[in-house]
């Protein structure tokens, strides 16, 4: 796998690490941005409140 | 050769998961925390900003007197902080907005209030909710909270100090009753001016809630300057 992106990378050896850099900066922030973001709320952490997962439903009759 | 092939690409997928799983692992562990905090010195900037421009505080303290407090306040827009919580149990500098809602979005940029439950300083229960870890980790040391602790909370207008009454209490998610108007199992027995706090437990699990439950001690106008619990 990365035996092959290297090998398709253009220019010499030095060029082809700067472009390998380039690559992976890019791709820890795209998912520091958009991926992790995402993917964190769907663990338990967030759960700090006792109306949780209980629906608009009840949220509403409890209004009264 | 194909075996080659197969050991080669296993071992590079396998490097590529564990170094995806300690990304991860900073980013929960660092880069919320630093997100959390630009985000809660943005939103506590904005509420200074409009105490200060908007027109002028000449609301009186809430007369101590039962009556609940003047409507004429502004209502509290979801996503929108309207007050600052500061906990000196926490530390003498811990200072955090408290914005409208329990969203996921609100939560990780301050704390957030229960919108269904009662205005700051009325007779009911004013209920807020924060992480105990990650985006900050507002409420790290909620186990701490011992009776007689202050939660002070300003509006801009008046200094509002509630006391602690229990240690926190341990109760299941889906436990509403600890928000209501007179908390159940709070100990309380009638109608008053309450505060609840609630974060998740374990510390980062999402079995149980950790409650605390506060009865408003005194009110002060902001212009008085800091109230006594937090000149200590």
């Amino acid at each position: 796998m990365y035996g092959w992106i290297w090998r398709h990378l253009p220019g010499n050896a030095w060029v082809k690490a700067l472009i390998s850099l380039v690559l992976a900066l890019a791709i820890v922030f795209l998912l520091f941005q958009y991926v992790f973001p995402w993917a964190e709320p769907l663990l338990p952490f967030n759960d700090v409140t006792v109306d949780q997962g209980m629906g608009a439903a009840q949220q509403m009759g409890a209004v009264r | 050769m194909t075996v080659r092939l197969i050991v080669r690409t296993f071992s590079e997928l396998c490097l590529t998961i564990g170094t995806l799983i300690v990304l991860f692992v900073v980013y929960v562990l660092y880069w919320t925390g630093v997100r959390a905090d630009s985000a809660m010195d943005g939103e506590l900037g904005r509420l200074q900003d409009r105490w200060s421009t908007g027109p002028v505080a000449t609301a009186s303290p809430a007369p101590d007197d039962g009556k609940p407090h003047e409507p004429a306040a502004p209502a509290y827009r979801d996503g929108e902080p309207f007050a600052v919580m500061y906990i000196p149990r926490f530390g003498r500098d811990w200072a955090k907005p408290v914005l409208e809602g329990t969203a996921t979005g609100t939560l990780q940029k301050g704390l957030g209030h229960y919108a269904r439950t009662a205005r700051l300083g009325v007779t009911g229960n004013f209920a807020v909710a924060g992480h105990r870890r990650t985006y900050g980790d507002p409420f790290k040391d909620f186990p701490r909270l011992r009776p007689g602790d202050a939660v002070v909370i300003s509006d801009g207008t008046t200094w509002f100090t509630y006391r602690i009454d229990k240690r926190p209490y341990r109760t299941l998610p889906g436990d509403i009753g600890v928000i209501d108007p007179v908390p159940g199992t709070s100990g309380y027995d009638g109608p008053g001016r309450y505060l609840t706090l609630t974060t998740c437990e374990p510390e980062w699990g999402h079995s149980h809630r950790l409650i605390a439950w506060a009865h408003l001690d005194a009110t002060a106008p902001v212009v008085a300057g800091r109230p006594a619990a937090l000149r200590s």
